[in-house]
Formats: structure tokens, C-alpha cells, sequence
């Protein structure tokens, strides 16, 4: 794979984490409260480790990820269809719409993945899907210990 | 002198020569007989700690000491029993009462060694030949000091339970309950798993001993809801209990019930300590749930004035508005609050911090303030037509019992959930008239909530389906808006990853559904932090306040510390954990004001 198309695809994947750090900015903007602003703050630090990870990697020319996809709870995809967060959001909402992000960027890199045939385009995105897999897993596991408790 | 005399000592030497009598006929080609009641031996790993034969042992020949490799937990103290052969007669008392039946005899009885020290040692822990030693003293099959079963509760047969809300646990009488308080060791093993560390060994011996104002005294102690908890709490103490490691362990909450029934709340006075002189200072507590109220209580025997913030139009947080009467009755519930307020305690019903009044205005208005608010809100389904007119949500069908509101439910419920919400709601839809379906993802063995409470739903005709994914709520056909078919995936669990619960999986193609006429979603709560403003510098972690040692959460300026404690904060979500949060944050604040820092 040559440098250009190495950097074109980690832009792609640089795009997509600056504009969950842009999802979660202009979550707080509508934000009604502290509890919800404090967690909308630390999702969108994570995505901004995320930025400063992918930009690490495309300045060093080559992709330190893990390729393990972590194992799949099955609740995104159970998940009701997106319904964007509105001022009163709770935390359920919150992590659904983390969740829903996590799985739609997931399904893209797929796609990239499947799509790509040059074997190191490939290997890429087979990594940046196992990343977002573990994003999601992230949030699936505080939905299981934080909203569905009792189920 | 005669000719024998002088020979004598010379027949004498020459015996001098001749091995002596044990060594011809050594001792250990004797045996001691099978049930020689020899050197003991402990199943360490069945063994609590309880030190029971330390307590029975008149010769105090066995002391407790902690075990290499054995850490103190729930139910287990991690100290064993050292045994001190210069003491011990061999009675086997020890052996008779040891309630988890870790402790028996070997037939072995010779140990020689020229150290006197080590004819004391730890069975169990310490290696000795004789372990494993098939033969020796055990306790007979059948044979107990200690009662193993304990006093049956009275209560409604549950075709009479379904039929009202009647309370279903009738409680013990006088005779019933010191039975029952006689099996009880006095070990304290229970104590360190009661969050809020009740004398329990303490007010037990109150009713053995017939003393119901000391009970009384020992539980307000530490809890002033003991008629609330004394029915419903989650009473982990009983599964600590030295008693249930080999039978049925003492029913602590049933005594703790039977104390603060026998006491008329007219002579709670005569009983209870008074409080301190009025200090000056000003407290408020937001929500008047028992960890609000606990707060209320201990601060008010401190001497502070406190004012309690409620929003609903009574006092008692989910103990009212979520635990049916069936379980909690509204006069036991209104006789412990009815205490608190007695002592001056105010609580300011139907005001709503955050829309009646500010949290900053408070923080103005008092030198420190508790927030104590619960978890009202209810967790939606997360699926496709949650939203459906049927579809209710279970803390509000509670609540709407409560204020004995019509409920219309219908003939078929289904309630989606495992845990304590799902059961309360279920057996409400059966007290309703409804046949109840209840869903819920994993298997039994899962379910969050109390086993009682499952088994009691079950018993009462609840239906349980198991490992049922929800995967949509549509309308019923012919029935818009009237009617909801709910529809599962059936799963199957797999174990997917080591060391974590397994995941159920849907099993392709077992999509079933029900036509139901309420649908109660019963999934978990949480908080309503709406009331917090960036402002008033309370940090939140993913909607839980964030609090110290003593359930702080802030003292920036510009306003009173404000703590935070109950339901809102801890992972517990039991009213006892409430409880206790109140009354670790009455002696933060009462620090705090004294200038002690807390
Ligand atoms: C259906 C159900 C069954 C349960 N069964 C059991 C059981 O068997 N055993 C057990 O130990 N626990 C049980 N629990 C849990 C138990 O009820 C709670 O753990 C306990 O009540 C928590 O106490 P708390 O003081 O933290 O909050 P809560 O009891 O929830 O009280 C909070 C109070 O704050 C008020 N409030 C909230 N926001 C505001 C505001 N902004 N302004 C003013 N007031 C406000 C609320 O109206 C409420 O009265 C059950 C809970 C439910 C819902
Ligand atoms: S109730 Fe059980 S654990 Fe508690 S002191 Fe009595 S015997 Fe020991």
C-alpha cells in the first residue's frame, strides 16, 4: 500500500473521530444539566484520545491497533432506530446514542474493509473495525451495568 | 537390716538394662478405639470462623487467630480455631455445636515432642498426620445442639394473598420469637455484612431475654426504620449467618420486625435516647426516602435543625411509592417516619427542589444540605414501538397503587424485567385480577431480585418465561392503541468470554410473541440530577454524584457542603445501604459543622 492511500485512509477514520468529538460537542451545547454536560465531556475526551491516536499513527506511517474484535453483546443491534437525544436527555439515552455511533462506524469500516483490495487497505480497516467493536463494547457494558440492571 | 535390703538395689539395676516396656510394646500398635475422641481436625474451607467451640469450650483450651491465606468476607471472619492440647479434656462440645459441621475428632492420640509449644495448634491449617483420618469423633448423623430449622413464619396462603393486599408475613408471637432468637450463637459474623453494621447479635439477645425497650435501643442505634426493615430489607445478614452454614440461619430480619412491633410508637420515648441540645445550625435534606430521612434523624440527635425537601405529597421515597402494602404496610412505614418527626425533624411534602425551590438557594439558606433523591426515572425498553399507549412503566404502576389510583391494567400483563420492580409490579397485576406473564432476558438463577420474591410471584400464578429478548411492541390487531403484542427472541446462553456472565444469544428463528393488554417495563431506574447546575459545583460521574468518605460532594465556596448519599449514589440500591449512607453523612456534617472537617 502506498503512503498516499495509507493516508487517506487513516483521514477517513481521523474524520470520523473528529466528528464524534463534534457529535458529543454539539450534544452538551443542548444539554440541560450538569450530570448530563460531566458524561457528554467524558465521551467526547475519549474521542478526542481517539483523534490524537489516529493522528499519532498517520504521522508514524503505520496502524498500532489491536486486530482482536471484541466479543459482541448483541445490543446495538436490538437497539430502537436512532432518535437523536433531545435537552432532557438521560443517561440511557446518552449511552444508546454512543452505542448507535460506535456501531455505525463499525459497519463502515467494514464495508471499507470488505471494499478494499489491497491487502494493507484491508488489514487497516479490518483494525480501525475491530477499534470501533471495542468502543461499542465499552458502552454496551456500562448499558448492562448502569440501565439494564434489572434485565 | 535384713540379707533382702541389701540385695535389693542391685535386682533394681539390673532391670537398668532391659529395654523399658513401652519400647518392647510400643503405644502406636494400639490404636485408639473408631470413636476415640482424639486430636482435632477442621475442614478449614467449611469452616466461618464463628468461634462458637471457642465460646462453648469451658476450658478455654480453643482461642480464634487468623488463618495464612484466609481474608475476612461476608459470612466467613477468616480467623479458624487453635486448639491447646494443655487445656482441651476432649469433651468434644466443640465438635457438638459447631454449627457449619467443619470441626471433628481424629481417634489419634499420641504425639510425642520435646517442645511444649506445639501441642497448640490450628486444625486444618496446620498439617498433622492424623488429618483426613477416617475414624475419630464426629457429631451424629442427626444430632444438634444447635436447632437447625428455623421458627416458620406465619403467613397467608397465597390464594388469600392474591385476593388483597393484605400483609402476607403475619409475624412472630412472644414464644415464636425468642425460639428463634435462641438458636443464635452470638458469633457476630453478620454484623460486618450489614451495611449499616447493626448490633444484631445485641438486639437479638434483647428478645431472648424478653427486653424490647434495649432491643428498641440497639436497632435505633443504627437504623431508625426497623419496622420497614425489620419486612423488607434484603437481609444479606442472613446469608452470613454462622447458623445457615449448617442449617437454616437465624431469621434476623423477622426478630428485628418483632422488637419494633412490640413497642408502641407512645413509648418509643421511654426507650430511645434524646437528643442533644439545639446546636444552631441549619441542615436540608433533599428527598424524604429512608436515606434522606436517616440523615434526618441522626442529625437531629446531634442537635441540628433539619428541614426535609419531598416532593411527593408523603414521606418514605420508593418504601412508599414503590414496595406494595402487601409487603410494607403504610401504618409500620408512617410509625417509623412518624418517629423522626417527633424529634422536630420537619419534612416539607410536594416541594420539588428544582422547580419549587433552587439547590443554590438552599446552599444559601442552611450550612449544609443532604441530597438523598432516588432513581425515579424509569429505563425504556430500547425497541421499536416502545412508545405504544400499552407499554407502562412499573415504578409509576407502583406508584399509581400507592395513591390507590384506578390501574386498569387489563386481563394479560406481561412485565418485562428481573429484578425487584418486575416482582412488585407483578404482583400487583395478580392482586389486580390479571394473568401475568413475566420476561425476562437471562435465566432465573439471574434475576436480580430477591429469590423470595420470584418464588412467592411463581407461587401466586405468575408465569415465568425465560431468557426472552425483547424485540418489538406493536399493535394488536383489531385492538389500536387498546391492546399491545409484545414480541421476544427466545435465547439460549453462551458463554462467550471466561470469567464473565454468559450472554444470551438469540436462538435464529424462535421469535414468539403474546397479545397483552399492559405491558410493564421493568428493565432498571435512575436518576433525576435535573435539580444540579453546573454551578453549585457538585461533580457528577456518569449521573452519580461524586462523594467522599463520608458521602461529600462538595464544599466550594459560595455556598453549604452539599453530601449526597442512598439509591443516587451507591451500587447496593437497597433501603438498609440508604440507611446507612444517611447516617455516615449525619456524622460527616455534624463534623463538618463542629469545624472537625469531616
Ligand atoms: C418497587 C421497588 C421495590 C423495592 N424493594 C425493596 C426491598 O424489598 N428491599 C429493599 O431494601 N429495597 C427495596 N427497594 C429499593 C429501596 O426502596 C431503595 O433502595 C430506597 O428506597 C432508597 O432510598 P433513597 O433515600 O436513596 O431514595 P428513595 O427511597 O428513592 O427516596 C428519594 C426521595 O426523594 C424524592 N425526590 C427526588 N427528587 C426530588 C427533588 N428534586 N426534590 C424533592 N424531592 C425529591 C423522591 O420523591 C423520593 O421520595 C425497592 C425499590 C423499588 C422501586
Ligand atoms: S444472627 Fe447468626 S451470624 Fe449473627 S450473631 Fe447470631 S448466629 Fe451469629
Amino acid at each position: 500500500m502506498d503512503a498516499t492511500t495509507f493516508a487517506a485512509a487513516l483521514d477517513l477514520a481521523l474524520g470520523r473521530e473528529k466528528a464524534a468529538v463534534a457529535f458529543y460537542r454539539e450534544l452538551s451545547a443542548m444539554a440541560s444539566f450538569a450530570a448530563q454536560k460531566s458524561t457528554l465531556a467524558e465521551f467526547m475526551a475519549m474521542e478526542e484520545g481517539h483523534v490524537a491516536m489516529i493522528s499519532g499513527m498517520k504521522a508514524k506511517g503505520s496502524v498500532a491497533l489491536s486486530p482482536t474484535v471484541a466479543v459482541d453483546l448483541g445490543l446495538a443491534a436490538r437497539m430502537d432506530a436512532e432518535e437523536r437525544p433531545t435537552a432532557g436527555m438521560t443517561f440511557q439515552d446518552i449511552l444508546v446514542a454512543a452505542i448507535k455511533k460506535e456501531e455505525r462506524s463499525g459497519v463502515l469500516y467494514e464495508r471499507l474493509a470488505e471494499a478494499a483490495s489491497q491487502p494493507g487497505l484491508k488489514s487497516v480497516f479490518e483494525r480501525l473495525v475491530a477499534e470501533e467493536s471495542r468502543h461499542k463494547r465499552y458502552f454496551e457494558d456500562l448499558y448492562e451495568s448502569e440501565i439494564s440492571k434489572d434485565n | 537390716m535384713d540379707i533382702k535390703d541389701f540385695i535389693a538395689p542391685f535386682a533394681v539395676w539390673k532391670r537398668a538394662f532391659e529395654k523399658p516396656f513401652t519400647v518392647k510394646k510400643p503405644i502406636d500398635e494400639r490404636p485408639g478405639a473408631p470413636r476415640y475422641r482424639g486430636f482435632h481436625m477442621n475442614d478449614a474451607d467449611a469452616c466461618v470462623g464463628c468461634g462458637t467451640c471457642e465460646a462453648i469450650c469451658m476450658n478455654n483450651a480453643i482461642d480464634l487467630v487468623p488463618a495464612a491465606g484466609r481474608e475476612a468476607k461476608d459470612g466467613d471472619s477468616g480467623l479458624r480455631p487453635r486448639i491447646d492440647y494443655g487445656r482441651c479434656c476432649w469433651c468434644a462440645l466443640c465438635v457438638d455445636i459447631c454449627p457449619s459441621g467443619s470441626l471433628s475428632m481424629s481417634n489419634e492420640y499420641v504425639w510425642i515432642d520435646r517442645d511444649p509449644d506445639v501441642f497448640r495448634y490450628v486444625p486444618g491449617v496446620e498439617a498433622k498426620p492424623w488429618d483426613g483420618s477416617a475414624l475419630g469423633y464426629r457429631r451424629a448423623e442427626g444430632y444438634r445442639l444447635l436447632d437447625e430449622d428455623r421458627v416458620p413464619m406465619p403467613e397467608l396462603g397465597h390464594a388469600e394473598a392474591v385476593a388483597s393486599f393484605l400483609e402476607l408475613v403475619r409475624g412472630y408471637s412472644r414464644a415464636q420469637a425468642e425460639k428463634e432468637a435462641d438458636r443464635c450463637v452470638s458469633c457476630g459474623l453478620c454484623i460486618a455484612s450489614c451495611p449499616a453494621h447493626m448490633d444484631i447479635p445485641g438486639y437479638i439477645k434483647a428478645v431472648r431475654d424478653g427486653d424490647m425497650d434495649e432491643g428498641l435501643r440497639l436497632l435505633y442505634e443504627t437504623n431508625p426504620f426497623p419496622e420497614a426493615c425489620g419486612r423488607v430489607c434484603t437481609h444479606r445478614c442472613e446469608e452470613a449467618c454462622s447458623i445457615g452454614s449448617g442449617g437454616d440461619p437465624v431469621a434476623i430480619r423477622w426478630l428485628k420486625r418483632y422488637i419494633a412491633d412490640q413497642v408502641e410508637l407512645s413509648d418509643y420515648a421511654k426507650a430511645l435516647p434524646r437528643g442533644a441540645a439545639p446546636s444552631g445550625k441549619k441542615v436540608a435534606i433533599v428527598g424524604a426516602g429512608p436515606g434522606g430521612l436517616s440523615a434526618a434523624y441522626y442529625l437531629s440527635m446531634q442537635g441540628h435543625a433539619v428541614t426535609v425537601f419531598e416532593a411527593e405529597e408523603a414521606a418514605g421515597g420508593m418504601l412508599r411509592y414503590g414496595i406494595p402494602e402487601y409487603r410494607l404496610p403504610y401504618p409500620a412505614l408512617d410509625k417509623d417516619i412518624g418517629y423522626i418527626e417527633s424529634l422536630g425533624v420537619s419534612i416539607s411534602r410536594g416541594v420539588s427542589i428544582g422547580k419549587d425551590i433552587e439547590l443554590s438557594k438552599l446552599r444559601t439558606d442552611f450550612d449544609a444540605v443532604y441530597l438523598s433523591t432516588g432513581l425515579p426515572v424509569a429505563y425504556g425498553l430500547e425497541v421499536p414501538g416502545e412508545d405504544h399507549p400499552r407499554v407502562l412503566d412499573g415504578v409509576a404502576v407502583l406508584a399509581r397503587a400507592t395513591r390507590g389510583e384506578e390501574l386498569g391494567l387489563g386481563g394479560r400483563v406481561a412485565v418485562i424485567g428481573g429484578g425487584n420492580v418486575a416482582m412488585d409490579a407483578a404482583r400487583t397485576a395478580l392482586r389486580h385480577g390479571a394473568t401475568v406473564d413475566i420476561l425476562y432476558r437471562r435465566r432465573e438463577e439471574d434475576m436480580p431480585a430477591d429469590a423470595d420474591e420470584v418464588r412467592e410471584a411463581k407461587a401466586e400464578g405468575a408465569r415465568l418465561v425465560e431468557k426472552a429478548i425483547p424485540l418489538e411492541v406493536r399493535d394488536a390487531p383489531d385492538a389500536a392503541g387498546e391492546a399491545a403484542l409484545f414480541i421476544w427472541n427466545e435465547a439460549t446462553m453462551v458463554q462467550k468470554e471466561p470469567g464473565k456472565r454468559p450472554v444470551p444469544e438469540p436462538i435464529p428463528g424462535a421469535v414468539r410473541e403474546g397479545r397483552y393488554d399492559s405491558i410493564i417495563a421493568a428493565i432498571g431506574q435512575g436518576p433525576d440530577l435535573s435539580f444540579i447546575a453546573e454551578s453549585d459545583g457538585v461533580p457528577v460521574k456518569r449521573f452519580r454524584p461524586v462523594v467522599d468518605s463520608f458521602g461529600m460532594a462538595t464544599r466550594a465556596a459560595g455556598g453549604a457542603p452539599v453530601f449526597a448519599g442512598g439509591d443516587l449514589v451507591n451500587d447496593r440500591k437497597d433501603a438498609i445501604s440508604a440507611i446507612a449512607d444517611g447516617h455516615r453523612a449525619a456524622i460527616g456534617i455534624d463534623r463538618l459543622l463542629y469545624g472537625k472537617g469531616a
